[in-house]
């Protein structure tokens, strides 16, 4: 017992230098980390969803903060890599301190999980959706719908809504891509579908013909690409120029306004999804657009997950706000009890969500589609 | 503290990788760039003999490693029956190649990763003691090949990869040494593997791809081949400056670029200043330092 106080005070004694700086702000503000990818392949992603969430930071303190306190957001580079983000959310709790953290991307969230857990603080992933992220544990949140929300809505829209009776899926074969075509394969079939095709792709792969031709031959009337923002244009560009027009479905991940940039006329007849309200159903959602233009001179990437991301300081400063006036330290514990209790929370940029005992919550599907050169509204599912 | 905790682990396995790596590419001149593949195959091979109970973790731990030595005899047999290239050929082959499979493979855990791995030890002793335990193995691994090299062994790797003709004709079997040294190496890197899945118990087969090759090699090169403390001194490094700069509280935009730029920079900076690494090994063997011999 006596060598394990010794060991851990010395190692206290070492880590107390080296942030003395870090530990002093700690009683005046409220503290909250985030961790995305900031370097790497999901770079434009991750950065555009930071400063979402920055304005939205920004935005808070101008209003009072936390009943007077600053709401603080400390930022972590995950580079989308488990190993990394280990790294970043594990500084996060034991530097900075923090009682919640924000990540995504499903790698990510699941191999901070363990952290969270064993040190009671909040993982909310907001943007990830592979399936099982709801079974990560007691302290592992998601505010973001999970894939079979907006998969199974794509799916029965193209099959009972589209009549389309012979779906391909073709995915990325990661974590995400296998669930989520799992998911579509078998909402298709119950909804009286057909899976002609189910081909996947590596997630480095930069050449599609392989599967695109089995799929070809397939002789699908729908196809339903399951990949990642980073290479579902070169997918539909190539499954274009092998001549397969028939309709092309995708999540949320493949809408924005890129991807009509990046491939012109091959763009039409795609349909993405979106969790989030789109510019035509809200105000709110039009004005922060806009500033995106004014400030940046572009639309952000991936509009709806930068929604989300806006959105989470607010769900954050709420919970806060509420263990603030009632005197409660801000530990990951009580957070996680006063942010059940509160249970449903109304933000500004993609409306209520209510946490369910299961870890889901639960949205309506907005599809959209491209027609001359631009995404239109297609339906609302599930509203 | 858990952050501290991490980062002493996840250096103390990075000493056991870059020793272990400069006992392949250094001392023995084996070109591969694949040794995290079987830092994987320890990995997973504990995680998942422990997971399901096969047996007690430590043992699972010896078996990664024992698996990881096997596996690397499979690549170097026909491999270094011909020359040099062709093992860096063919162990990046077997490298990228094993983690398609595992991606392929749902029992563990497919490209989505194998979680629910065991813990071990900080359960009942605390993370402090896996630290000891990861460091301890850690300084084992460096004495270890510190002495490995030193002795009559280690003169006959040098001799072999200084002059491999020579060596061959004075009637000594050069690819029994290589895939010996190849093997040692690879099951020293296993047993990491092993300390590193019941640590963060969260496996992923992405995570041990070319990105981890180049880091590791970083740090052999960094910290200077072919030396026993230059491999802890380069993982030392590459794992303190990234933290280090997160201290810095710069604005994301310049955080990011900033840790991206590290790794090239670094690399670029010690190939044209200074290619022998932060500590230099003497040119030739003669169990001397640089300094001495001559003299």
């Amino acid at each position: 017992m006596k060598a394990h106080w010794t060991l851990k005070s010395g190692a206290a004694l070492v880590l107390a230098t080296l942030l003395a700086g870090s530990a002093l702000a700690q009683q005046t503000s409220y503290k909250f980390g985030m961790a995305m990818p900031l370097t790497g392949g999901q770079a434009t992603y991750g950065n555009d969803q930071v400063k979402a969430a920055q304005w939205a930071v920004e935005e808070i303190n101008k209003k009072g903060g936390i009943n007077g306190k600053p709401l603080e957001m400390i930022v972590m580079d995950t580079q989308a890599d488990p190993q990394v983000g280990i790294q970043s959310v594990n500084r996060m709790i034991s530097v900075d301190k923090v009682a919640v953290f924000v990540t995504a991307w499903s790698g990510v969230v699941k191999a901070v999980a363990p952290i969270a857990n064993d040190n009671k603080v909040v993982e909310l992933s907001v943007g990830a959706n592979s399936p099982d992220i709801s079974q990560l544990g007691d302290y592992v949140y998601t505010t973001f719908p999970l894939a079979d929300v907006d998969i199974r809505a794509v799916a029965g829209y193209s099959a009972k809504e589209m009549g389309k009776k012979k779906a391909a899926v073709l995915f990325i074969n990661n974590e995400t891509g296998l669930g989520s075509a799992t998911v579509y394969r078998d909402t298709f079939k119950k909804a009286g579908g057909e899976v002609v095709a189910y081909e996947a792709y590596d997630q480095k792969a930069t050449d599609f013909t392989g599967p695109l031709l089995k799929i070809r031959a397939a002789n699908p009337d729908i196809i339903h690409l399951q990949g990642l923002v980073a290479e579902s244009p070169q997918v539909i560009a190539q499954a274009r120029q092998l001549g397969i027009t028939v309709p092309i479905t995708s999540y949320s991940g493949i809408y924005n306004q890129k991807l009509i940039e990046q491939l012109g006329a091959a763009a039409e007849n795609v349909i993405a999804t979106s969790l989030a309200p789109g510019v035509e159903d809200s105000p709110l959602v039009k004005d922060y657009v806009d500033r995106w233009v004014k400030e940046v001179g572009r639309a952000p990437n991936g509009l709806p997950y930068t929604q989300y991301l806006y959105d989470t300081p607010a769900l954050v400063a709420a919970v806060f706000t509420a263990l603030d006036k009632k005197g409660i330290a801000p530990t990951g514990e009580n957070f996680r009890k006063e942010m059940l209790a509160i249970k449903t929370f109304d933000l500004p940029l993609t409306g209520k969500v209510t946490f369910a005992e299961d870890h889901t919550v639960n949205k309506p599907v907005y599809l959209v589609e491209v027609k001359n050169g631009k995404w239109t509204k297609k339906a609302v599912v599930g509203q | 503290m858990d952050y501290l905790y991490s980062i002493l682990i996840l250096i103390g396995l990075f000493i056991i990788l870059a020793s272990s790596f400069d006992l392949v590419i250094g001392h023995c001149g084996l070109i591969s760039i694949a040794h995290p593949i079987f830092y994987a195959i320890g990995a997973y091979v504990s995680a998942m003999l422990a997971k399901h109970n096969i047996m007690p973790i430590p043992l699972a731990m010896l078996s990664g490693g024992v698996v990881a030595f096997v596996a690397s005899a499979l690549v170097a047999v026909p491999a270094l029956r011909v020359s040099g290239d062709y093992l860096l050929i063919a162990s990046i082959g077997f490298q990228l190649g094993l983690i398609e499979l595992a991606k392929h493979i749902h029992e563990i855990g497919g490209a989505g990763g194998l979680t629910n791995i065991p813990s071990f030890l900080i359960r009942d002793y605390g993370r402090e003691s896996y630290v000891v335990l990861v460091l301890v193995l850690a300084g084992l691994t460096v004495l270890f090949i510190k002495w490995l090299t030193q002795g009559p062994y280690g003169r006959m790797m040098a001799a072999m990869r200084d002059d491999e003709l020579a060596f061959s004709m004075l009637g000594r079997n050069a690819i029994w040494v290589k895939v010996s040294v190849f093997g040692i190496g690879s099951g020293i890197a296993g047993i990491a593997g092993g300390l590193y899945a019941h640590y963060f118990r969260f496996l992923e087969p992405d995570q041990f791809g070319l990105l981890q090759s180049s880091a590791v090699l970083t740090m052999v090169v960094v910290g200077g081949l072919r030396t026993a403390w230059g491999p802890v001194i380069g993982a030392l490094v590459l794992q303190l400056m990234p933290q280090m700069i997160t201290f810095f509280n710069l604005p994301p935009s310049v955080l990011g670029p900033l840790q991206g730029l590290i790794f090239t920079g670094l690399v670029l900076v010690f190939m044209f200043k200074r290619p022998q690494g932060l500590l230099a090994a003497p040119v030739i063997w003669t169990g001397k330092a640089p300094e001495k011999r001559g003299a």
